[in-house]
């Protein structure tokens, strides 16, 4: 079925002309006659403009202003409003109707995910030809247009498929909203090492940002060497558009996966095991291959004898990008108690093996495992010496997805629709409080005591921390592992008790 | 049966805290429609959403035409038409627009004749230009309704159908399931409100607490439940019904005006016989009711009495 005989692109479309395409347009093309206007006027008239020197600054100035308003409106519009109408249509019945429909789910997706923003879409395109007009009046080569517009409109479709699952998963709009809050605020570390963080390309700021810097006079913007050159992964010089597209298709393919899936059947987990260990490995063995120039595998002695920064935040800030992609993912695989009761029942197995294969702990451990395997990159010629920094940095992982994967089970487990303020809760308790209490007595010891300290210390400070204190704590944090593994136990068999 | 076109067998749906639907089995051949009778919480909406596929379940199995959910989907979706018992409308679409959205989703062919047919049939023709917001709430039922009925399914389900209708619109709605059945579908339809069923129901399956309490034609079921409350009455009274009546022994008999009414324990042959040897003694019968066959009678005798 083409995309224009698709009946849910066309109620949607039919929904959006409804709601009027008119006004917003007009918005999208003032907004761009504005910052035309602006680079007319100082063509015209150059000498009362002070702030730039050539034409070629005064059109990157304002055609950054257009894709920043087209980002805006098409990348972070467009998400809102396809998580907006999945989560009205799923709390209005419309959505269990039209999957009642032959519609394939692929059918069902695709009709959202690109009939959803198209308000959004008509005023990106708007907003893109008064772009195209910017740069040919500023002189500045097409390819700042093509390169910048093709990475906007892939991030709009990656952004999409997201949102996408955001509605199929969240009952409350305004849960993608949050969600995408959460995402851009994670964001922000990454603008501090923008050659060396993968969510720069998953977000292709560094993609666009080289753009405006290698597309002739420098200007005052963009004038930060960290922004120029190509990123290198392993040593390998990949064009960072290139690079931010094939991350946004290599994750988006898991996404679209993910979210046919879950229109087929909302009752299984989007992702399968071995996608997620894939999905996680793959985004790991890049991330790591970003950072590789740098020590090239003997940290924590930096290889180029010093950089425009030293290093130290930059494994610590890699170790809780590890982290919370290793929650992300793991909160997507964990399973709902009543789907493991409900398949026991089915099965008649009523002892663990019929939860083993079902809960995320089993797959923690895995994660930990492709993660170990990942960092000994950084370590693989400097082994001998810094063991213990990698002892403490796996030891860390582990028991940070081990108790997060119980937790969040036994929470599920104990407290069912009150589970999530539970982890939240004791995931303060365990990460956030020690460096709460640390500030107000003033001491150290406490923040060490997080279930986030021990890893990103012994990466941040390897040279003054002691190794043997940081491998107590993590024994110590593997303890109430244990002591959570032992309750998260009798929670499940008292579930399975009830399978009869 | 011989091929019903929609079997259910040893259907279970669990919630965390409760066994939603347990053990159902029933079956609704062409041509008839199934009163799904029950109080709160008996189980009918789940019983429904795991036919259809919108409700996980346990265990069991579902077919519709001979057609099962797990091997052929589509065939399935295109057979089968579910009537939610709340209106899921595009709220800024027309009525004919929504339906043009359903009719390309099932790929019906003749899809602007099919939705006038639709509109036609549940009155909703001077509506095709209306926004669904502009509807009343059982015009947009009626609008759903007409959304299930286009793909032309065979078998149809449909929770509360009559829940927003006004009385008028009850009565249509009775026209349009007497319709259906002539026309050979099989129709599972539940209700609270029992007196709306009797009028167009052949079979009644009872639920209470995810149970079947019992399932057959309203006739079985009179029987099956053993009593059947009578009511008759006469032109004079010379005394003699009376008379036979209790040599009949009749339960519960209680003289009215010109008339009594009475339990009956036999068989419909047992009764026919008590009739032919009234009017054979001479008693002018004016009129001879038996309410054992009403479903609200069979509701209440068959133990689930949360009815509201």
């Amino acid at each position: 079925m083409k995309l224009f005989d698709n009946p849910i692109f066309i109620t949607q479309k039919r929904l959006v002309h409804r709601g009027g395409v008119l006004a917003a347009a007009l918005i999208a093309g003032l907004v761009g006659a504005s910052l035309l206007s602006g680079l007319i006027a100082y063509l015209a008239d150059p000498m009362n403009f002070n702030s730039f020197r050539s034409s070629q600054e005064a059109g990157k100035m304002f055609y950054g202003w257009t894709i920043g308003v087209e980002i805006l409106v098409l990348v972070i519009g467009g998400f809102s409003r396809i998580s907006r109408v999945l989560g009205e249509e799923r709390k209005a019945g419309l959505w269990d109707s039209n999957r009642m429909t032959p519609l394939k789910p692929c059918q069902l997706v695709t009709g959202y995910w690109l009939g959803a923003p198209l308000r959004e879409f008509y005023m990106a395109a708007i907003l893109a030809a008064i772009g195209l007009v910017i740069v040919l009046l500023g002189r500045l080569p097409i390819t700042l247009w093509l390169g910048s517009q093709v990475l906007i409109f892939s991030t709009a479709l990656f952004f999409g498929l997201l949102g996408v699952l955001v509605g199929m998963t969240f009952q409350r709009p305004q849960g993608g909203v949050i969600f995408l809050v959460a995402f851009i605020f994670f964001q922000f570390p990454s603008f501090a090492m923008p050659k060396y963080m993968l969510t720069n390309f998953l977000l292709p700021t560094y993609g666009i940002a080289n753009l405006f810097r290698d597309s002739g006079d420098s200007g005052n913007d963009f004038s930060l060497q960290e922004w120029r050159g190509m990123p290198e992964i392993f040593g390998v010089p990949i064009p960072p558009i290139l690079l931010s597209i094939a991350l946004q298709a290599f994750v988006g393919f898991f996404l679209w996966r993910a979210a046919v899936r879950k229109t087929a059947n909302p009752f299984q987990p989007p992702l399968f095991r071995w996608e997620t260990v894939a999905l996680f490995g793959v985004l790991l063995i890049v991330q790591n291959g970003l950072i590789w120039g740098i020590w090239r595998g003997q940290f924590p002695t930096a290889a180029n004898g010093g950089n425009f920064f030293d290093g130290q935040s930059l494994l610590p800030t890699v170790h809780g990008g590890t982290l919370l992609l290793a929650t992300v993912v793991l909160a997507f695989v964990s399973p709902q108690p009543e789907s493991v009761r409900v398949k026991a029942l089915r099965s008649g197995i009523k002892d663990f093996s019929a939860i083993f294969p079902e809960s995320s702990v089993l797959l923690a451990l895995v994660l930990t495992g492709v993660a170990a395997i990942v960092l000994l990159s950084q370590f693989a010629f400097s082994f001998g010496s810094s063991w213990e920094i990698y002892l403490v940095v796996i030891g860390n992982l582990l028991d940070f997805v081990l108790i997060y994967s119980l937790l969040l089970e036994f929470c599920r487990l104990r407290f069912r629709r009150r589970a999530l303020g539970f982890v939240a809760l004791w995931l303060f308790i365990l990460c956030i409080l020690p460096f709460i209490l640390g500030g107000v007595f003033s001491t150290g010891a406490i923040a060490k005591l997080s279930l986030l300290a021990p890893g990103v210390i012994a990466l941040g400070d390897p040279a003054n921390e002691n190794m043997n204190n940081l491998l107590g704590i993590v024994v110590g944090h593997f303890g109430i592992a244990v002591v959570l593994f032992i309750g998260w136990q009798r929670k499940w068999k008292e579930l399975l008790a009830r399978a009869v | 049966m011989s091929n019903p076109l929609l079997a259910i067998e040893c259907l279970r749906v669990d919630f965390p805290d409760v066994v939603a639907v347990n053990d159902l089995t029933l079956t609704v051949g062409a041509g008839e429609v199934c009163g799904l009778i029950g109080p709160n919480g008996a189980g009918k909406t789940t019983t429904m959403r795991a036919i259809s596929g919108l409700q996980e379940c346990t265990r069991g199995s579902v077919r519709v035409n001979g057609h099962e959910p797990a091997s052929e989907p589509d065939e399935l979706k295109r057979q089968l038409g579910f009537m939610p018992d709340f209106c899921p409308t595009y709220d800024q679409l027309t009525a004919s627009e929504f339906l043009d959205h359903f009719a390309r989703a099932y790929d019906v062919p003749n899809r602007t004749k099919r939705i006038e047919e639709c509109l036609e049939l549940t009155w909703l023709t001077e509506k095709t230009n209306a926004l669904c917001e502009e509807l009343s709430r059982g015009m947009k039922q009626r609008l759903v309704l007409a959304k299930t009925l286009l793909p032309d399914p065979k078998v149809l389900l449909l929770d509360e159908p009559a829940s927003g209708l006004d009385p008028l619109g009850r009565i249509e709605l009775r026209k349009i399931l007497l319709q259906l059945r002539e026309a050979g579908k099989a129709v599972l339809i539940s209700s609270h409100i029992l007196t709306e069923l009797s009028g167009f129901c052949n079979t009644a399956a009872i639920m209470e607490r995810g149970r079947l309490v019992t399932f057959g034609t309203i006739a079985e079921l009179g029987q099956k439940m053993g009593r059947r409350q009578m009511s008759v009455k006469w032109r004079a009274d010379d005394g003699k019904a009376l008379e036979i009546l209790k040599a009949a022994n009749v339960k519960n008999l209680a003289d009215t005006n010109l008339g009594a009414t009475f339990n009956f324990d036999g068989d419909t042959n047992a009764l026919d016989e008590l009739l032919k040897t009234l009017v054979l003694q001479g008693v002018r019968i004016s009129e001879w009711r038996g309410t054992g066959d009403d479903l609200e009678q069979i509701f209440l005798q068959s133990g689930a009495k949360e009815l509201m």
